[in-house]
């Protein structure tokens, strides 16, 4: 990495937590609801749930600030999280996986690998 | 049962669950154009659904509702405050009035059950189970990082406030309360009065709910709000204790006079109904008085709020103060 793109890196990282080129990301406007970046911060409420993924650096910052947390770890919906459930399973899974096998139980740590590739398989 | 008629130890009075929850690809309220469409479906998801539910709702529309009709149904706490004024919007409730579903307040939903008592784990597995049945033919706004979108940061995730309403007048009357609902900021739990934000709770009323709605499991939220409640609780027990043991003669006096204020007083102003009506209920709760009268102190603190007993006929204050007081000496 030379100077100069550490250099932008480090711009990169004032611009998310102070928001500063206020000029271009002010006037984004999101494509579902019309809201702009400005009219966020100056009301602190979406227009729609695209806002959510419209201002997504800025969505994370202010959830961020609010809950301590920008990641959900609660009730899923079975119609629009069915891949989401499965991802969640597949995370439990794997983090049992790595603990049976520092454990060297080999034979629990098979049957969770199979289940795996089972989750694996029908995610894609 | 209606919250307000089932309380249980007298220090933990009631119980809310509310859920907010939007439809995907559709803009939030404030920036929907045509609501009586969405509103429709929202609606049809619990009165057309194949549940039991179905039949157990009623659809008010908050147009065809007059301002007194949705005052009472505040004090209820069955719709917002903000929905006082609003004519698009529209409310389903259920029959014994423990379940409402706002429909095009700052959400699309807010689903709330509000129950008697400390009932957080019952209150939300009924809110959890309602969610499931308008999901079946709704598809949520749903981001698989941030959880549940809603129109307010602070909601989203899992969209829940799960809060508690408590009556800690012995804190309040030894001086403790601030200091005790202070030692508790910093835990991601809010405190406020009953009659909206702000710190004047009247008549030894609060709100404890959590603030903090992503990164934590709707049952870690629970879990915690519990503690906090169950701490305060217990607080308050023991300044009613200590009040009884050490200023006994006092304390007995200063209530059985509310008492008797109450019982015979021409005129009433809405601050001192709610303190009095506040300290009638701690004497009930602690059996130094019996109540017979066809309404609880509690009931009758929100009967007697300015905006229920002005009701649709534009009282003057003087006459409200005593249309207030003929109300209590009546029904306490």
């Amino acid at each position: 990495m030379d100077l100069f793109s550490e250099l932008f890196g480090m711009l990169d990282g004032f611009d998310n937590l102070y928001s500063v080129n206020a000029m271009s990301k002010g006037s984004k406007a999101c494509p579902v609801c019309g809201m702009t970046y400005n009219e966020f911060s100056r009301t602190g409420k979406f227009g729609c749930s695209e806002c959510y993924k419209t201002f997504e650096g800025e969505a994370e910052r202010v959830l961020r600030q609010i809950h301590s947390s920008s990641v959900h770890s609660g009730k899923i919906p079975s119609k629009s999280g069915a891949e989401v459930k499965a991802k969640r399973r597949l995370n439990d899974l794997r983090k049992k996986l790595k603990e049976a096998v520092a454990n060297e139980d080999y034979e629990t740590a098979a049957k969770l690998h199979s289940e795996i590739k089972e989750i694996e398989g029908g995610l894609k | 049962m209606i919250w307000y008629n089932d309380l249980n130890d007298g220090i933990i009075l009631s119980t809310r669950i509310r859920l907010a929850r939007n439809i995907d690809k559709t803009p939030f309220p404030s920036r929907l154009k045509d609501k009586t469409k969405v509103r429709e479906m929202l609606s049809d998801s619990i009165l057309k659904s194949n549940s039991t539910l179905s039949k157990d709702f009623t659809l008010y529309e908050l147009s065809k509702l007059s301002q007194s009709e949705k005052t009472a149904m505040t004090e209820e706490h069955l719709i917002s405050p903000q929905m006082i004024n609003d004519n698009e919007g529209a409310v389903l409730v259920n029959k014994d009035k423990t379940m409402s579903i706002m429909l095009m307040e700052e959400d699309h939903i807010r689903l709330q059950i509000i129950k008697g008592g400390y009932a957080l784990d019952e209150a939300y597995d009924l809110a959890d189970k309602v969610d499931d049945v308008m999901e079946e033919s709704l598809t949520y706004a749903f981001d698989e990082k941030f959880g549940y979108l809603t129109a307010c940061p602070t909601n989203a995730g899992t969209g829940m406030r799960a809060s508690v309403m408590m009556h800690l007048p012995a804190l309040v009357m030894t001086g403790n309360i601030s200091r005790v609902l202070q030692s508790f900021s910093g835990m991601g739990i809010a405190v406020r009065g009953m009659y909206g934000e702000g710190t004047n709770a009247d008549g030894a009323l609060y709100q404890i709910s959590n603030s903090i709605t992503l990164g934590l499991s709707e049952q870690e939220i629970i879990e915690k709000l519990k503690v906090v409640v169950n701490k305060i609780s217990d607080m308050e027990k023991q300044a009613r204790e200590m009040l009884m043991n050490n200023r006994k003669d006092d304390f007995t006096d200063k209530l059985m006079r509310s008492y008797g204020i109450l019982k015979y007083a021409v005129k009433i102003t809405s601050q001192e109904a709610k303190t009095m009506l506040s300290e009638v209920m701690l004497a009930q709760n602690m059996g130094i008085i019996e109540c017979n009268g066809k309404m609880t102190p509690l009931e009758l603190m929100i009967k007697s709020a300015p905006s229920v007993i002005g009701g649709k006929d534009n009282l003057s204050p003087d006459e409200r103060d005593k249309k207030r007081a003929e109300l209590i000496r009546e029904n306490l």
